[in-house]
């Protein structure tokens, strides 16, 4: 069964804008971190989608950059949340608010 | 070479001491004497070269091609140097004495020696801008001389009105040069005279006189630009002699004769000199019959001498402008050293109805002052009376017969008020002891800056003048005398000298009456006055009871004579009083509600943009979030739009 590509496409953007709503309503620093990787994925999907439409290798190897990017940014995010988090009583986004001008 | 020496040795005298002044401490007067005495060597030993056609001229430098700028010494420079490094030398001479023991020894000689070079290149220049340069400089060296005695605030301001004044001057002289250098495009004097005779219609002949009779005026005391030069004997005496006498006053003179091709172009321009200068020497010797001041006397005596050269050139009689130009320089030097070497025994006293009696205390300055008087009233013989009378007969010989009444009228008046001095300083009894109110002395009667500040400036001591203030005296007193017989008769070596020099040969109409006859009328008139001033002033019965004579004088003198005619008032309420106006004008209105309310618009402008700004950072994530995710739908809304999706 061949699924046609624009269904791939239109699961991608389903799932880039629950990733971005995920980010922009969400409080909890580690969910908005989950719906980061759902950004990233979704963009895959894309990539990948797009590259076995148009029979070009590029979007296969861009996938592949994502992912990297996509655990390094994992685990740097995590650290810096851990950080963060460790001296304040709970662990929400909005109280880490020090920058506002 | 050697003229390039005789120009920059004052120079070289001048950073020498300025530099070291505190390491040669009275050595000095001497180094700064000697440098300009070289360069007075050097002047005569260039006479053969000077008086070739043409003169000697030294190129020094060519910029923006076709500007040469380089010395020239003619006949007419060469009368001008030698009397700048002759009697300067004698001035540095006497001023050793004089300034002997003064705080700042070493900077009084380097201001002259500064000084001496700056007026060598203003006659020395061969081009306009050089000319100008030398103009400014000469102002600049007075104005550091006149304020010498810096923590006198009445020596500062008179310093900073002369240099005011002067640059009215400057302002007018470079326009003229601007006018040149449009029209002709050059700047040496030759390539001008040149060129003006046909490149220039009469009118722009007549504006460039009128710019540098501006700066003549101003230069040369005339009115209406007089005011700074009576103010401007606030500087040591020997500075009032060197500068305010002999050389830099009658640099007028020197730019009239040095234009002279130009001047005798425009008769207009001619008649307008002719009649400032008649009008400043009769205005001057009349102030000069009410001064009280020693110095303000030879100041005024001064202004109106240089309205008799001014006269004399403007009228076309060039030769007996610059030849009383000489004689001046020798007579007015030795008057005002005369007088240097009485205040200097007095302890500055200056004020003459303190003094009387002095003929007895100091032989030697009575006799110099009587030469000088004798000279500059011209009683035949001596030096004035053969310039004066080339002056006084030159308006007549060119048709001017008003001119004509001024020059004797003020040659009677001249003598009366020089008369007066001598009567009133060196016979009768001495009045030092004498106190001020019997004399009629208030502060309000002398001079608005003069007596009363003479004394702070050092410890009173009288001493006897020294032996090096009576030398050069001793030598000012042999031209002061008999250099006039130069001008004796027709064909005299002084007409010759000058004869064909370029410009001088103005029209000359027939005069109304032969030279003999006018010389009769003029000695008629300074008999009279002679005769005015001794039975005022010298009588047994004057000088019997001077000081109630001289008390009832200076009650009963004429307010508008007090204040020389309100031109100082006239000024401060024209100029200075609006100018002030406009000032507090800008302090109440233009800074605050301007300057000051702009500067604090900007800053009230930066601030609320910051209060925009800052609303955007909330410091929260998800703000920032919706910020990119905002951007993105925007990129995405362009490309959409602008490219579409063609299928």
């Amino acid at each position: 069964m061949i699924v046609a590509p624009e269904n791939y496409v239109a699961l991608s953007a389903v799932l880039f804008t629950i990733g971005v709503v995920g980010v922009i309503a969400r409080r909890n620093p580690l969910i908005m971190l989950m719906s980061i990787e759902l950004l990233f994925n979704a963009a895959n999907l894309a990539l990948v989608t797009y590259a076995r439409a148009w029979v070009n290798n590029v979007g296969h190897i861009f996938a592949f950059l994502v992912i990297t990017v996509a655990a390094a940014e994992a685990a740097i995010g995590l650290a810096i949340v851990a950080v963060t988090f460790r001296n304040l009583p709970h662990v929400d986004a909005d109280d880490a608010a020090v920058l506002k001008g | 070479m050697l003229l390039a020496f005789v120009w920059l040795a004052p120079l070289a005298g001048g950073i020498l001491l300025w530099t070291f002044g505190p390491q040669l401490r009275s050595w000095a007067g001497p180094i700064g004497s000697a440098l300009v005495g070289a360069s007075f060597l050097a002047t005569c030993a260039l006479w053969g070269s000077a008086t070739v056609p043409g003169g000697l001229h030294v190129p020094l430098v060519s910029w923006l091609g076709g500007w040469n700028f380089g010395l020239q010494l003619d006949r007419l420079s060469l009368v001008w140097s030698l009397i700048i490094a002759g009697v300067g030398f004698l001035i540095h001479v006497y001023s050793i004495g004089y300034m002997d023991g003064d705080r700042a020894f070493a900077r009084f000689f380097a201001y002259m020696n500064f000084f001496v070079f700056a007026m060598l290149t203003l006659v020395l220049s061969d081009n306009v801008i050089g000319l100008l340069i030398g103009w400014g400089l000469v102002g600049l060296a007075s104005y550091f001389l006149i304020g010498f005695w810096f923590d006198r605030p009445s020596a500062v301001a008179a310093a900073r009105k002369a240099f005011v004044m002067n640059v009215i001057g400057d302002v007018g002289m470079m326009f003229a040069i601007f006018l040149i250098v449009a029209k002709l495009g050059t700047i040496g004097y030759a390539d001008v005279f040149a060129a003006a005779g046909h490149a220039l219609d009469s009118g722009t002949v007549f504006l460039i006189c009128v710019g540098l009779f501006i700066g003549c005026a101003a230069k040369s005391a005339q009115v209406p630009l007089h005011t700074w030069l009576p103010d401007a004997m606030e500087g040591p005496t020997p500075v009032s002699a060197l500068i305010h006498a002999a050389t830099m006053v009658t640099a007028g003179v020197y730019l009239i004769a040095r234009f002279a091709p130009l001047w005798s172009a425009s008769p207009e321009a001619r008649e307008m000199a002719g009649v400032i200068g008649g009008l400043t020497a009769v205005s001057g010797a009349v102030l000069g019959c009410v001064q009280w001041d020693i110095k303000r006397i030879l100041a005024y005596s001064t202004m109106s001498q240089i309205g008799y050269m001014i006269m004399g050139v403007g009228v076309g009689a060039f030769t007996g402008g610059v030849f009383h130009f000489l004689t001046h320089a020798f007579f007015k030097a030795q008057l005002f050293l005369g007088a240097g070497i009485i205040i200097h025994a007095l302890a500055n006293e200056q004020d003459v109805r303190r003094m009387g009696g002095l003929r007895t205390r100091m032989p030697f300055a009575f006799g110099a002052m009587l030469v000088g008087v004798l000279a500059i009233c011209g009683v035949p013989g001596f030096s004035g009376f053969f310039s004066k009378d080339d002056v006084i007969y030159g308006t007549l010989a060119s048709g001017h017969p008003w001119l004509y009444a001024v020059g004797v009228l003020t040659a009677g008046i001249t003598a009366y008020y020089m008369l007066r001095l001598l009567f009133i300083t060196f016979f009768g009894a001495y009045r030092g002891d004498v106190e001020a109110a019997a004399l009629g002395i208030t502060a309000q009667t002398s001079g608005p800056s003069t007596a009363g500040h003479h004394a702070q400036e050092e410890e009173p001591h009288h001493h006897a003048p020294a032996g090096l203030m009576n030398v050069p005296v001793a030598v000012l007193m042999l031209p002061t005398i008999f250099i006039g017989w130069l001008d004796f008769g027709e064909g005299s070596p002084w007409k010759r000298f000058f004869h064909s020099f370029p410009g001088f040969d103005a029209a000359v109409t027939t005069a109304a009456m032969p030279e003999l006859a006018s010389t009769g009328v003029v000695l008629a008139v300074v008999a009279a006055g002679f005769a005015l001033a001794y039975a005022r002033y010298g009588t047994p019965a004057a000088l019997r009871d001077a000081v109630t004579r001289l008390r009832n004088e200076t009650l009963g003198t004429p307010p508008i004579l007090v204040h020389a005619y309100y031109f100082d008032a006239a000024y401060e309420a024209i100029f200075a009083r609006s100018a002030r106006a406009l000032g507090g004008c800008f302090d109440r209105v233009v800074d605050p509600h301007v300057i000051d309310a702009g500067v604090r618009e900007v800053a009230i402008s930066a601030e609320w943009l910051g209060h925009l700004l800052r609303s955007f950072q909330t410091g929260l994530v998800r703000t920032y979030a919706l910020g990119v995710v905002f951007g993105v739908a925007c990129f995405v809304a362009y490309y959409a739009l602008a490219f579409g999706v063609s299928r």
